[in-house]
């Protein structure tokens, strides 16, 4: 009897994928993939791709079954046991919204993008770990909603996701970075997503989420997390890869690559902007502060990393040294925002108690005692003479990134940062240098965006069954309305909000653990189980 | 630059055009060292309306809150548009005929008072 | 008598998600519901792609079919990623069985020449008839209107390339793991006359832009023959001169294209149902693809079963025709 060659694992990947593709003969190559050529990256050799995982079919299935075989169980286990009402306090909760409605929507997005990948690429190798980032990406949009699940049929703001991921004004921020993502080419987007995004940046992303969850007593959010950490490692190894490969095939693709990352490096980073004010307002057991953060996850390991590209002609991206500048100001002004606005989001805002602002003290020594601290305060003082500051005028928008203009110049926290740039006859503006490179280098793109802002006075924020002739006809009320937000429900004051009365109601502990018992009754029109 | 897409005639919609707002433009208006207000404020206005007007009816409304607002003196308020370019305003003249055009950003100071606690507040 | 466990039940504010709610009402929906629908975004985009200028990122028009909600293909079988890994998880679990013993006795290893030869030429090809389904499976996942569709695609697309592996396998477990079957498979795909047409109308679907022509072209028309001449009639044939080895590890494959035919057949009878125009389109498709597919694949049937070739194929394609008159597709 004859016996079987032993195959080594990657004699054997080898095997069962390299050459299940082929040189076509009877349709031009070109009309087979045709948008491999016109961002101008040249690649000779697609087979020079190195597998940065070799997973077969089986092996996925396999391993990914038993991980949500656990998770499942433990997701079960906390509907059953109401585990929604073991977290720290319901301001943790608002942070979910957040991740609800601006994360989740965004994993979808980036599944579709990799089916894109996954069609347009042109070698084996590099389509398949496409493609199974695509099935990865959606398994964590279907398991973020199902572990978020049991919070919406309690907490307010969270059930109309879908609709508001492509309406609300502050939600356009992640929005258009995906779209801007899934609108360029598929080098563009596999340097923007897989490098930029889920190499670079991605543990200030996935670990704030997942640790704050873990703090705050939340196991049905740091169950997913767990689940997704090594999904998310094979994404950090395909990112790093596509960069070498990338680099590698013509030096003609380093100028390119470079003003990809310094252009997605600076787009992802507005975005975690988001993740600041979460981290140092929103958790009520915190982590870390946004800038302990930024220098762990960025400016150390992303220093070793552009050291190690240096090689290939990259280097650091361009405006790194803003970053730096901003870290100690950035979480504390997009409160500021969130605060002020707080009848137009979908959440409650509140100001940080006395302990959590002696935290952000100790967090951060030079910037919020002197610029942060004294407004608080005072707002603090306006809140208790009964006349609690709000900001009812709608906010200029950057083009670019769409948050507000809302951050300031490097070297001055005390002036806003306004970029005018001229096209076509027509002024656009951005919060930064690093938005207005990107809109100069691509003007037919950015001049395309719905800017929410925009949009409301253009009329077009409007559900089909608003009336303006009616009696006490409100835009912005109508504005919402379309927005998906429940006007007077959804956001607004964290004090006597349906979510802080509610629980305490349902768990006898105070909505915030920092401040007593609310002892407001709940007004009228509020919504209550 | 051009951007570098599939076919050469590549270009967007300009979504936010004049034309799409009724008869109005848009204005964003910022008040230096307030940053009790986030940011510049963005407001569709008629081009007709007197820059007068803007100043005595609409700005109250958007920052009346503030403590300095009521002690302004608009004879001494500086003015420059987000291009860094200086503007004086005359309150007689509309808006249009001040040479704002539609989109444009102004900025104003009000040297004297620059907000609370000594960091632009 | 049952044993009770009292708990604390607090009324919950709401049962589902808005979205749901506005479809099916304020009561609980399944894991499949809140994992598919709305989830793709619709409106208010903000660049026009650049790989496609005259078509939004997601874009209804990159198919003539015309559906009023692209949510009525919902999935017949319930599939969402946790549910898919499990099923392919547990076929894998008992295929690996299979195939451990096949190995072990050299079940494939120890045919005569004669019977390695057939499986090489006739099986062993069809790794890249399952990276063309890929491909185009790919296509669909990146083009389609909504969730449901796309996500199905999706798992479709990574199904074949577990087809494409499986068959790898078996060309492995036939020449020893020396890849020589493979190479020789390679061969036959790219230059034999037989497998010609077969290669020619894949690369034709590769050009196919309409995503849900390119659905009825793969898995419904194509797939249908495919599996059934090869799987069926083929490993029929096979047995009876060689015996059963080869027909335990086909069965993986044959019970695969069932259940996933399930999902192709609820796509295409309702865009038919929806509307006259969706039904002539769909027809016209149909009539198309298959006359396309029946053409490519008569050589390949001769060359694989010789005399009775010709009967397997009209076999195959009369079953085909039955399964279209149950879908609404007089094609």
């Amino acid at each position: 009897m004859s016996t079987a060659k032993k195959l080594s694992l990657k004699e054997n990947y080898a095997l069962l994928t390299r050459g299940l593709g082929w040189e076509p003969s009877y349709q031009p190559k070109e009309e087979i993939f045709r948008t491999t050529r016109f961002e101008g990256i040249k690649i000779h050799d697609w087979d020079k791709w190195e597998d940065p995982f070799r997973l077969t079919m089986d092996a996925y299935w396999k391993y990914q079954g038993e991980k949500d075989k656990k998770l499942y169980a433990i997701l079960d286990a906390f509907a059953q046991n109401n585990g929604q009402f073991n977290v720290s306090d319901v301001r943790y909760i608002q942070a979910l919204k957040i991740f609800l409605t601006g994360i989740s929507p965004l994993e979808y997005a980036s599944h579709r993008g990799f089916c894109i990948l996954g069609r347009e690429f042109e070698g084996v190798g590099p389509r398949i770990a496409a493609q199974m980032q695509a099935i990865d990406e959606l398994r964590h949009a279907q398991t973020q909603i199902h572990a978020l699940s049991p919070y919406n049929r309690y907490f307010e703001g969270m059930s109309d996701f879908t609709h508001q991921a492509d309406r609300v004004w502050y939600l356009s921020i992640p929005k258009s970075f995906f779209d801007d993502a899934l609108s360029g080419g598929p080098f563009e987007y596999i340097t923007a997503i897989s490098f930029a995004f889920e190499y670079v940046l991605t543990n200030l992303v996935f670990m704030p989420w997942m640790s704050g969850a873990a703090y705050n007593g939340d196991m049905s959010t740091v169950s997913f997390g767990f689940s997704a950490q090594s999904d998310e490692a094979r994404h950090m190894t395909l990112g790093i890869e596509v960069i070498k490969f990338l680099l590698e095939q013509d030096p003609d693709n380093v100028p390119i690559v470079q003003k990809w990352i310094d252009k997605w490096f600076w787009r992802g980073y507005r975005l975690l902007s988001l993740l600041a004010a979460m981290m140092d307002y929103m958790l009520p057991k915190r982590v870390m502060s946004w800038s302990e953060a930024w220098e762990v996850y960025f400016e150390k390991n992303g220093g070793a990393l552009f050291d190690d590209l240096a090689r290939y002609g990259i280097r650091m991206p361009k405006y790194a040294d803003v970053t730096v500048k901003e870290k100690g100001h950035v979480g504390h002004q997009l409160w500021a925002t969130f605060y002020q606005f707080r009848h137009a989001v979908g959440f409650p805002v509140w100001l940080p108690s006395e302990e959590e602002m002696d935290w952000l003290s100790e967090r951060y020594p030079d910037t919020f005692d002197k610029f942060y601290r004294p407004r608080l305060e005072h707002w603090r003082e306006l809140e208790k003479q009964g006349k609690p500051f709000v900001n009812t005028t709608l906010p200029q928008l950057c083009q670019v990134c769409q948050w507000p203009l809302l951050f300031t110049e490097p070297d001055d926290p005390t002036t806003i940062c306004v970029r005018e740039e001229s096209y076509l006859g027509e002024k656009f503006h951005c919060c930064s240098d690093g938005c207005r490179d990107i809109f100069r280098d691509e003007p037919e793109k950015y001049v395309h965006a719905h800017l929410p802002v925009s949009q409301i006075y253009q009329g077009n924020y409007f559900l089909p069954d608003a009336d303006p002739s009616a009696p006490g006809f409100n835009p912005l009320v109508e504005a919402l309305r379309y927005m998906g937000i429940q006007p007077g429900v959804d956001g607004g004051d964290f004090a006597g909000h349906a979510d802080a009365v509610n629980w305490e109601r349902w768990t006898g502990r105070p909505a915030s653990m920092h401040e007593p018992m609310q002892t407001a009754a709940p007004a009228p029109d509020r919504k209550t189980a | 630059m051009s951007t570098v897409a599939i076919r050469a005639d590549y270009h967007g919609d300009m979504k936010d055009r004049v034309e799409n707002f009724h008869g109005q433009q848009l204005l964003g208006i910022g008040w230096d060292r307030h940053l009790m207000y986030a940011a510049p404020h963005c407001i569709p206005v008629p081009p007709t309306l007197p820059f007068g007007a803007l100043l005595s009816q609409v700005l109250p409304q958007l920052y009346g809150g503030h403590p300095d607002f009521a002690r302004i003196d608009w004879a001494q308020a500086q003015w420059r548009k987000a291009s860094g370019e200086r503007f004086v305003p005359d309150p007689a003249k509309s808006v249009a005929e001040n040479g704002l055009v539609h989109k444009d950003v102004i900025r104003f100071r009000t040297p004297g008072l620059d907000g609370l606690y000594g960091i632009g507040f | 008598m049952t044993v009770e466990i009292r708990t604390q039940s607090i009324k919950p504010v709401r049962q589902t998600f808005a979205h749901l709610a506005r479809r099916f009402g304020d009561k609980p929906s399944s894991r499949y519901q809140e994992a598919t629908y709305n989830l793709q975004s619709e409106v208010n985009r903000h660049y026009k792609p650049l790989w496609d200028p005259d078509r939004d990122i997601y874009d209804r028009r990159r198919t003539a079919v015309v559906m009023a909600d692209w949510y009525a293909l919902k999935d017949p079988r319930n599939h969402y990623y946790a549910t898919w890994t499990a099923a392919r998880s547990k076929a894998q679990e008992a295929l690996d069985t299979q195939m451990q013993f096949a190995e072990q006795r050299g079940l494939l290893r120890e045919l005569p020449e004669a019977a390695r030869d057939a499986i090489v030429f006739a099986l062993v090809p069809l790794r890249h008839y399952e990276w063309g389904a890929n491909t185009n499976g790919c296509h669909i996942s990146a083009y389609a209107w909504g969730t449901a569709v796309s996500q199905a695609a999706s798992m479709a697309t990574m199904d074949r390339l577990g087809m494409a592996q499986h068959l790898s396998r078996i060309g492995l477990l036939a020449d020893g793991n020396s890849g020589e079957s493979l190479a020789r498979a390679k061969q036959a795909w790219m230059a034999h006359p037989a497998w010609q047409g077969v290669r020619r109308e894949v690369e034709t679907m590769f050009v196919t832009r309409d995503w849900f022509e390119l659905l009825v072209a793969q898995a419904l028309v194509a797939d249908a023959l495919v599996y059934a001449l090869f799987y069926g009639h083929f490993d029929r044939a096979f047995a009876r001169q060689h015996g059963p080895a080869l027909a335990a590890l086909l069965d993986f494959l044959v019970k695969w294209q069932d259940e996933t035919a399930r999902w192709v057949d609820a796509c295409v009878k309702t865009a038919a149902a929806e509307s006259a125009e969706n039904r002539a389109l769909i027809t016209g498709w149909v009539m198309r693809w298959r006359a396309a597919w029946l053409t490519a694949l008569r050589p390949l049937a001769d060359a694989t079963m010789g005399a009775d070739g010709a009967a397997a194929l009209d076999a195959v394609d009369a079953a085909l025709g039955q399964r279209l008159a149950k879908l609404g597709i007089a094609g």
